[in-house]
């Protein structure tokens, strides 16, 4: 039976939404404001041990001997795991592409510093990390391959033995007439950009508690699983285990962001358990090893990148060369970072044809992952700075030559070169918005005024497209199979008419359960507070993928509307039994089910469901006792990618358009936020204080990639120099500008509800802002930086070279 | 190997403990593992995020970077004080930051809590420039900081307003 899903609030049955599109309390947020959330570190389980890690200091080495001995016969150690115990338990884990990929820990050589060596765990993490000091491992160095330039030399060394060379993946996508546009241009502008490394950093790093049941050879792990059945279906990947033995309990986690990791740790706590015969093994990462190779480093890039325009500013053609500095291999899917800008690769603009030449190359660095906007922000900067450039030389205003190039309203939906579908958008009115919410015109003057007295002002006015609820065909083009992420929910009224919701994700921030609850309360016209939402673990959740892609939001929304219809549909045959009319006569209408045209023939949902478990008698014959629905939501209408990559991927296009005031300061090179503003179109805003705080923490992530975040590496040996909260410079709240938002809604006509993907839209655009006011700022220098971050020490050394010629 | 013992009595949300602890043992993981204490969370352990932030005789300290012999008969003050266990009440800094969206994942939280509960004691009133210098030592990776100003702020409102026991205990 088909379920049409509504597509907007108003086709719930209520009516008037009583929570839907209101800002509602959260209901995570009791457990968390007293600490009673059940972080993995605050659980524990009889008799577990602890782990902790060797790792090595080598970015590139091989593995001569280790001895275990001294640490096997300390008192208080219960297991010891090295390679050998990898080589006969544990597969290599998969990639995409595939052959990319390492064992949870090093068997014969080591590619990255802070390699898993050897694990100990013991009865407490001080002991285990005692032991590790009695471990002996010897190395023998081989050259390191500290940056892609090393890895594609002649003469470089083999990250992986398995492989040719050290090129993951080196193809050109040409999309549309790309030569003739740019042989028809009356300008090509043409730039280098480089984007330094950033990452996640969660507040809290992974942890884990795994326990392998020796006897009937299965595990459980619980821990802080950003996709539960992803890491399940991992885990039975690498350690050789049938996917229905791997249990994952997910618990509440301190932010994930996409580089929350897991499988190593998962992995060397599991064999510890093994080893262990079966006793449960706790690993907490801690935030030296997350720094150093945890999942929070992605985006190590060097772009060089062509904008044709004509002589009116007409943006034609858009060429992006990328060389990405994956690190050591593909496990963290970080290639798939440089996959997702074909989901919106020409931004808001009508640019007819593209061409993205990606190279994916292996070092000696730790492999990169996941983060949230996974690709698109550094994207963003290389396209928002070429349309200034362009600008710029046209003596146009950055406002003109962005309103000049839209998409318009009538053209959704709207295909883009690189083949993604946008449903909608109103970017011009986003514009108008914000340009008179900060007084563009004054703020101009103000820099005018500024810039007499010496001071360095400049405005970035930056516009984007957020690929909001990610399909796997948008990965496509390094080798992601798939098409569709399944979504499921269940939905049950006990016998009293309480309604609980059972799923496969837990607490990470975004706010969620209290979506669905708001969702199911008014599809059934029940109190918020009597919807329970309850977490399921992966072996009987049904099918579920949890966050990521700036999708949940709105595949929750689909399952919940999906899973309450059905009910709906039952509760119609009992009611049209009971009332003796045909079921297409009963209606749900704020929380009763009514027959139509017969005045006060009507049952409430919670005497529907009490008849479907307490009185069989009164159903229809064969009907089964059941007030309650499970629904898994994938996205309608996805398609398999042609031989370029395009496909129908991402199901909405968000949109958003910031303003900055920055001001540099000529003697330190520190640029200093004045004034923030956002108007931002996520269709329906299905709770708009999550939204807002999903905008506003992704403008902070965006302010710390582009002006204090980097994973540094040593240009002379390759060596990580960041391990410390003191070298890896997440913004403060000083740091952070207080912004002044707006927003209009153009509902997404395909998704549910008319809501679209929401969490990464400001970090697509943030970093892209501040570098198109700081160039804005020093312009009239003659200098531009094209380098990410902008460290006082970077933009000091640019503004020297011009105190210097002058 | 027997590691030396060290004895340590600190009081706790106004509950006497009396441990034999590995000397090692930060103030931390003393109040996590052995009291059990699980409110009080751990960010970095080495002093830059804020999260373990707890009140030792009344101020905020980190307390990943103290070991918990050197809080031998001191006065401790965990988030797990702030709910009024007799009534259920949250305490006013905690509604307020449910009230103003003050946190998403929750993890830095109490560390938040902890700080506001140090700076209201201290000044009932403050700016919001007040506010961002009590709690640059905190670190959140969610909110973006904003909301948690705007809770800072109905917290104090509400604190001044009612007469609700501060950090130092005084009304």
């Amino acid at each position: 039976m088909a379920i049409t899903i509504p597509g907007s609030p108003q086709d719930m049955p209520t009516t008037a939404p009583r929570y839907v599109g209101k800002e509602v309390k959260r209901i995570e947020d009791p457990a968390l404001v007293t600490g009673t959330a059940e972080f993995i570190d605050n659980f524990a389980l009889p008799g577990m041990a602890h782990a902790a890690i060797l790792r090595s200091p080598h970015p590139h080495a091989k593995i001569l001997r280790v001895d275990t001995s001294a640490a096997e016969q300390m008192p208080g150690v219960v297991a010891v795991l090295t390679g050998a115990d990898i080589k006969r338990w544990c597969n290599v884990g998969t990639t995409a592409p595939e052959g990319w990929g390492s064992t949870p820990m090093a068997v014969d050589k080591v590619r990255f510093v802070g390699e898993p060596v050897a694990a100990v765990a013991a009865t407490s993490r001080y002991v285990a990390e005692d032991a590790l000091e009695l471990i002996e491992v010897e190395y023998e160095s081989l050259p390191t391959v500290r940056n892609p330039q090393d890895a594609v030399a002649a003469d470089a060394p083999l990250i992986f033995d398995n492989q040719p060379s050290n090129v993951i993946q080196d193809r050109t996508y040409t999309w549309g007439e790309v030569d003739q546009v740019f042989d028809d241009a009356d300008h090509v502008y043409t730039e280098k950009f480089r984007w330094n490394r950033v990452g996640a950093n969660p507040m809290e790093t992974f942890g884990c508690i795994c326990h392998w049941d020796v006897v009937n050879n299965s595990l459980t792990c619980y821990g802080s699983y950003q996709t539960p059945s992803f890491i399940a279906l991992g885990r039975a990947a690498s350690l050789n285990l049938p996917s229905n033995r791997v249990r994952v309990v997910s618990h509440p986690h301190g932010g994930s962001f996409g580089g929350k990791g897991g499988p190593r740790g998962t992995d060397i706590a599991a064999l510890l358990s093994r080893k262990a015969n079966g006793k449960p093994v706790k690993y907490i990462e801690d935030r030296v090893e997350y720094l150093l190779a945890g999942a929070g480093q992605s985006w190590d890039r060097y772009y060089q990148a062509s904008l044709a325009v004509t002589a009116d500013g007409k943006l034609t053609g858009f060429k992006v060369d990328l060389v990405d500095d994956q690190g050591a291999g593909a496990e963290g899917y970080g290639t798939i970072s440089a996959a997702k800008p074909l989901a919106a690769f020409t931004g808001c603009y009508t640019i007819e044809a593209a061409q993205y030449h990606m190279k994916l190359v292996a070092t000696n660095r730790a492999p990169t992952y996941a983060y949230r906007g996974y690709g698109p922000p550094p994207h963003n900067v290389v396209l928002e700075s070429m349309v200034d450039i362009a600008a710029r030389d046209l003596g146009m205003d950055p406002v003109d030559i962005r309103r000049r190039n839209y998409i318009q309203p009538d053209q959704f939906p709207y295909t883009i070169p690189s083949g993604n579908e946008y449903d909608s958008g109103s970017y011009a009115a986003v514009l108008d918005k914000v340009i008179n919410m900060s007084e563009y015109q004054a703020m101009r003057q103000q820099q005018r005024e500024a810039r007499e007295q010496g001071r360095l002002l400049g405005i970035g006015v930056v516009n984007t497209v957020e690929p909001g609820v990610f399909d796997w065909n948008a990965y496509s083009t390094v080798g992601v199979p798939g098409v569709g992420v399944p979504e499921g929910v269940k939905v049950a009224i006990d016998i009293l008419g309480h309604i609980t919701v059972t799923l496969g994700f837990t607490l990470e921030g975004q706010g969620q359960y209290t979506l669905a609850a708001q969702l199911v309360a008014d599809y059934f016209g029940v109190e918020m507070d009597s919807v329970r939402v309850t977490y399921a673990s992966t072996d009987v959740a049904p099918p579920h993928f949890g966050h990521g892609g700036s999708r949940l939001g709105v595949a929750l929304s689909g399952a919940i509307m999906g899973a309450c219809k059905k009910i709906e549909e039952k509760f119609r045959l009992v009611v049209a039994g009971l009332m003796q009319c045909e079921p297409d006569h009963v209606e749900l209408m704020d929380g009763h089910m009514r027959v139509q045209g017969m005045p006060g023939a009507e049952m409430p949902v919670a005497q529907v469901a009490g008849t479907m478990l307490g009185r069989s008698d009164l159903l229809p014959p064969g009907m089964e006792p059941s007030p309650e629905a499970t629904y898994v939501w994938t996205a309608d209408d996805r398609n398999e990618p042609d031989d370029q990559g395009r496909c129908k991927s991402y199901l909405t296009a968000a949109n958003a358009c910031h303003i900055a005031l920055v001001e540099v300061d000529r003697d330190t090179g520190i640029t200093q936020i004045l004034k923030y503003f956002i108007v931002d179109d996520c269709g329906t805003r299905l709770n708009p204080a999550n939204v807002e705080g999903q905008i506003q923490g992704s403008v902070a992530q965006g302010v710390g990639a582009v002006l204090y975040e980097e994973y540094v590496y040593s240009e002379a040996d390759g060596q990580p120099l960041v391990s410390l909260f003191s070298d890896y410079l997440l913004p403060g709240i000083h740091e952070v500008p207080m912004t002044e938002k707006a927003f209009i809604e153009t509902p997404s006509p395909v998704a549910p509800l008319g809501a679209k993907g929401c969490g990464e839209g400001a970090i697509h655009t943030t970093p892209a802002t501040i570098v198109c006011a700081v160039n804005d700022a020093i312009a009239h220098l003659g200098v531009q930086t094209r380098e990410t971050p902008i460290s006082p020490n970077r933009l000091w050394k640019l503004l020297q070279d011009v105190v210097e010629e002058n | 190997m027997t590691a030396p013992q060290q004895q340590v009595q600190v009081t706790v949300n106004s509950v006497s403990y009396e441990r034999v602890i590995d000397p090692r043992t930060t103030l931390v993981d003393f109040l996590r593992h052995e009291l059990g204490l699980t409110g009080t969370h751990v960010g970095c352990e080495h002093g830059v995020c804020g999260a373990c932030t707890i009140l030792k005789d009344g101020q905020a300290v980190r307390s990943c970077l103290m070991l918990a012999a050197q809080a031998d008969g001191a006065n401790l003050q965990t988030v797990e004080s702030l709910r009024n266990v007799e009534t259920g009440e949250l305490h006013p800094i905690q509604q307020a930051f449910i009230d103003e969206h003050g946190l998403q994942c929750g993890f830095c939280t109490p560390g938040f809590l902890m700080s506001t509960l140090d700076l209201l004691a201290e000044n009932p009133d403050p700016s919001d420039e007040q506010i961002k210098d009590a709690l640059d030592g905190n670190l959140c990776r969610c909110t973006g900081y904003q909301s948690i100003i705007r809770s800072v702020r109905l917290a104090a409102a509400r604190v001044r307003g009612g007469k609700v026991a501060g950090a130092h205990g005084s009304a």
